[in-house]
């Protein structure tokens, strides 16, 4: 099946197959490189053109129905190729004399019969018609009469994916385009017309007869293998030293953009259409197979003089028929043009070695510029890939954070819409792009552009609609949390001991990090002040927060927050963090927790626990002295955003504190082992006040045993209760352990 | 010696003489001159003839004229202008000239081969 087009070629309408036109098109401009030179060139080719327009026209009126293939291949041959002209220029008698070279007789015999496996002795070559990259495996497979598949699965698994072996025979392997289709003197060029950065990729692609998308992953291989990998990230990262990818290292890509700068700078660029020509190799028929043969033996480096005295002699030639047409006139365009080609190639030379290093430059340049935008490039790819990736995976967690209908499916859009689409998009744009394909049409491009605006809405209006959720908050109530034996003179928070967790440092989402069960997440929210307290017990307030649609939703919410400490002599055990669940959702509950500490008495706020709590020392709330201020303070929820003291900023943890009539005072360092605390405790130097502790430690201990033996009691009675819930079981079993461990690390 | 190129030579040596004898004989389409060597067993190509025309015409010794012809557009027809006619009656004396001690020659030499193979049997 093949299209078919009318063409006005010469005064004359013919209805042409559209593989035919394109022949006949090559075929003519391979005329007009060859005449080039020639003058009258414009007449000559406009008198062939009329000749082949004739001969057209007589196949039609014999009946044909449209010019195929066929019909332009007999014309051409009856017309002559370039390479004829260039074998004979001239005539050739046939007569029966002549015929005995067999090798060079150019009857229709040999055109139809020509066939590699005739009496010629057997040589490898590289199959031009059946390969995938440079035909060695099929070439291979030909000479021994097997199955290409064959030659590859062997190769693959015997060898290996052995690129060296294979470049060695792509090279050293003569291709059969030498014999059947092939070129004639193929030249590398840059081809600026399907080029991306410099036509480099696109012109050796075109040289190697191979598809364009595997000469630049070819290059870009070892430049994503950079950028994935990990170890090089470490360019990203300002505390550790980079290190610097190795210039002369092919697999690095550096070295892959040195190779291409080098032959970006070295390469011409295919710039008149005989360029181009000679660029593909111009496709030749069975005639010239001897002097193609004859070429290609000659070797590159005798190609190459070839060509180059070749190029003086056409620039001397251009010259002096320039001279000699200058009287009457007929220069006519073309030469104009291959003179001005031939003028601009002589002063290239001619500007030397400066214009060539201010060449070098440029390109080094823009090769680091490009280097630079492509790792900017994936980078945000990646940014936006993880971006989506995060969203995704925390799909799960809507529940407790978006209400139902609108603002779920919105969020749903944005992250398929906003996110999605665009990574596909460019994606697809950058495959495209390598391999060479045109652009998208203009309606899948458009749909894009119009499925992302519609994520931007989505996400406008998830933004809008999350932040009235988020709009109002409650009216903040200061409630005391009556703390079991107030009158220690040491007291610790900590968090609830509680079963292991591993954090996943991947995606971590500050308000949802904590515990998450099927139905409730707990999450940590608090901040803790301390002031001193007027009393000489220890006391505790606690305001519950929560944002939310309205004022009363706001309150609501509030209300519910669910928060207890537990107090184990001096230890303070905080809740396991405030309950979220799907239908109240997460409205920035938090809760700010005023510690009153009396003066001389000491504190802790233990290392471990609750990473995510805020320490705020009030420097107010500590010059009054006094914890009823705060309380009667409405206005105290702004003063904790405002009034922060410079201490907040370095408190520390896990260090014990002690509140004096000036501030705090730190009394030591904590070190990583509580128990070598103690120890250091113990041995410090104020005996008085260890006197006092060691006796304080003492009545704990007589305390704690009674605990001890009343928990056990409580524990016994519980198993003989038996069949009560396991849970609380385990819960008393976790506490008995606990007042063990408290235990031991007092009477130590 | 290479044969291939001789001939060549000696076939690019007469090939403007034979198209210039073909054009004395009256005005004529290019490809008829193509049939009408093809007919005397020599053949050459539209290709390499074309630029020969108009390098002939471009000397002067040629001159064209468009025919009208009854399908399509018309036709450019070769005919010989006077500076032509003069060039080819030079040429001819040229080769009549040769042809002779040419044949001559070869006779000769024929000749002689002819009488050695005579005088072994």
């Amino acid at each position: 099946m093949n299209k078919v087009i009318n063409i006005n070629f010469q005064g004359r309408i013919l209805p042409i197959e559209e593989l035919a036109y394109e022949m006949l098109k090559q075929y003519i401009e391979s005329l007009r490189s060859y005449f080039a030179n020639e003058e009258g060139r414009d007449e000559i080719i406009n008198d062939i053109e009329c000749r082949i327009a004739e001969l057209c026209e007589e196949r039609l009126k014999k009946g044909t129905v449209c010019i195929a293939v066929g019909d332009i291949d007999l014309i051409i041959a009856s017309i002559g190729r370039p390479a004829d002209f260039e074998a004979q220029d001239g005539f050739e008698a046939t007569t029966s004399s002549f015929q005995q070279n067999g090798d060079q007789s150019r009857s229709s015999s040999t055109y139809t019969s020509f066939d590699t496996t005739s009496n010629r002795p057997k040589r490898l070559y590289r199959d031009e018609q059946n390969k995938v990259l440079g035909g060695v495996c099929s070439g291979i497979a030909n000479y021994f009469g097997v199955e290409p598949l064959i030659v590859r699965i062997l190769w693959f698994f015997l060898i290996g994916v052995n690129i060296l072996g294979y470049l060695i025979l792509w090279i050293a392997v003569p291709s059969t385009s030498v014999k059947v289709v092939g070129g004639v003197r193929k030249r590398l060029f840059r081809d600026i017309d399907n080029k991306i950065i410099g036509g480099v990729a696109a012109g050796l692609s075109k040289y190697f007869g191979i598809q364009v998308w595997i000469v630049r992953i070819l290059f870009l291989i070892p430049f994503i293998r950079f950028v994935v990998n990990f170890k090089h990230m470490h360019l990203f990262q300002f505390w550790d030293a980079p290190d610097f990818p190795n210039l002369l290292d092919i697999t690095f890509s550096p070295g892959a953009v040195f190779v291409y700068i080098v032959l970006w700078l070295v390469l011409p660029e295919a710039k008149t259409s005989a360029d181009k020509l000679e660029m593909v190799g111009e496709k030749v028929d069975l005639n010239s197979i001897k002097n193609t043969i004859q070429n290609d033996m000659e070797g590159f480096s005798k190609r190459a003089q070839s060509w180059g005295s070749d190029l003086y002699n056409r620039n001397k030639g251009t010259n002096h028929s320039n001279e000699a047409n200058d009287s009457n006139e007929t220069n006519n365009e073309g030469t104009a043009r291959t003179h001005n080609q031939d003028a601009y190639r002589s002063t290239e030379k001619r500007k030397g070695f400066l214009y060539f290093i201010g060449r070098i430059i440029t390109l080094c340049i823009k090769g680091f510029v490009y280097f630079i935008l492509a790792i900017v490039g994936i980078s945000l790819l990646a940014a936006l890939f993880g971006l989506g990736a995060a969203a995704t995976a925390l799909l799960p967690l809507r529940k407790f954070l978006l209400e139902d209908g609108a603002q779920t499916w919105s969020v749903i859009g944005a992250i398929l819409l906003f996110v999605w689409v665009p990574i596909i998009g460019i994606v697809t744009a950058v495959i495209r792009k390598i391999a060479g394909f045109k652009k998208a049409n203009i309606w899948v491009r458009s749909s894009f552009w119009a499925l992302w605006i519609v994520g931007w809405v989505m996400l406008f209006y998830f933004g809008t609609s999350l932040g009235n959720s988020f709009s109002r908050h409650n009216v903040p109530e200061e409630k005391s949390i009556a703390l079991a034996n107030p009158k220690v003179d040491y007291l610790e928070i900590t968090a609830a001991p509680k079963m292991k967790y591993y954090e996943n440092h991947w995606f971590q989402i500050t308000p949802f990090e904590g515990y998450y069960d099927e139905d409730t997440v707990f999450i940590r929210n608090l901040k803790i002040r301390i002031v001193a307290s007027k009393t000489d017990s220890f006391q505790v307030q606690v305001v519950k927060l929560s944002n939310g649609k309205t004022i009363q939703n706001a309150n609501e919410l509030a209300n519910k927050i669910n928060f207890e400490l537990t107090q184990q002599d001096s230890l303070v055990y905080l809740d396991k963090g405030i309950g979220i669940n799907k239908i109240d959702k997460f409205r920035n509950q938090h809760i700010i927790m005023t510690i009153a500490v009396p003066l001389g008495k000491r504190f802790k706020i233990a290392n471990k626990g609750w990473s995510q709590t805020n320490i705020n020392i009030n420097g107010r709330g500590l010059r009054t002295g006094t914890i009823d201020r705060i309380s009667s303070d409405d206005n105290w929820y702004d003063e904790w955003n405002e009034s922060w003291d410079k201490e907040s900023y370095s408190f520390e943890r896990g260090v014990e504190n002690k509140m004096t009539s000036t501030g705090l005072e730190k009394i030591k360092r904590a070190t990583d082992e509580e128990e070598q605390d103690q120890k250091e405790d113990l041995n410090s130097d104020r005996p008085t006040q260890i006197q006092k502790e060691l006796n304080d430690l003492k009545e704990e201990r007589k305390k704690l045993q009674k605990e001890v033996e009343r928990a056990s009691k409580k524990g016994s009675n519980i198993e003989a209760e038996g069949d009560r819930a396991a849970k609380k079981v385990s819960k008393a079993a976790s506490k008995l352990s606990d007042w063990h461990w408290v235990l031991d690390r007092f009477t130590y | 010696m290479d044969i291939q190129n001789t001939q060549s030579q000696m076939r690019k040596g007469v090939l403007e003489f034979c198209i210039l004898s073909i054009i004395q004989q009256g005005e004529v389409y290019p490809s008829d001159i193509v049939e009408k060597m093809k007919v005397a067993n020599l053949h050459i190509l539209e290709g390499t003839l074309y630029p020969l025309l108009t390098r002939l015409k471009n000397a002067g010794l040629l001159n064209y004229r468009w025919v009208e012809s009854i399908s399509g557009p018309p036709r450019k027809y070769f005919v010989m202008t006077e500076e032509g006619k003069a060039a080819f009656g030079v040429l001819l004396q040229t080769w009549k000239e040769m042809a002779t001690a040419v044949n001559q020659l070869t006779q000769e030499k024929t000749n002689t081969v002819e009488n050695s193979n005579q005088a072994a049997s």
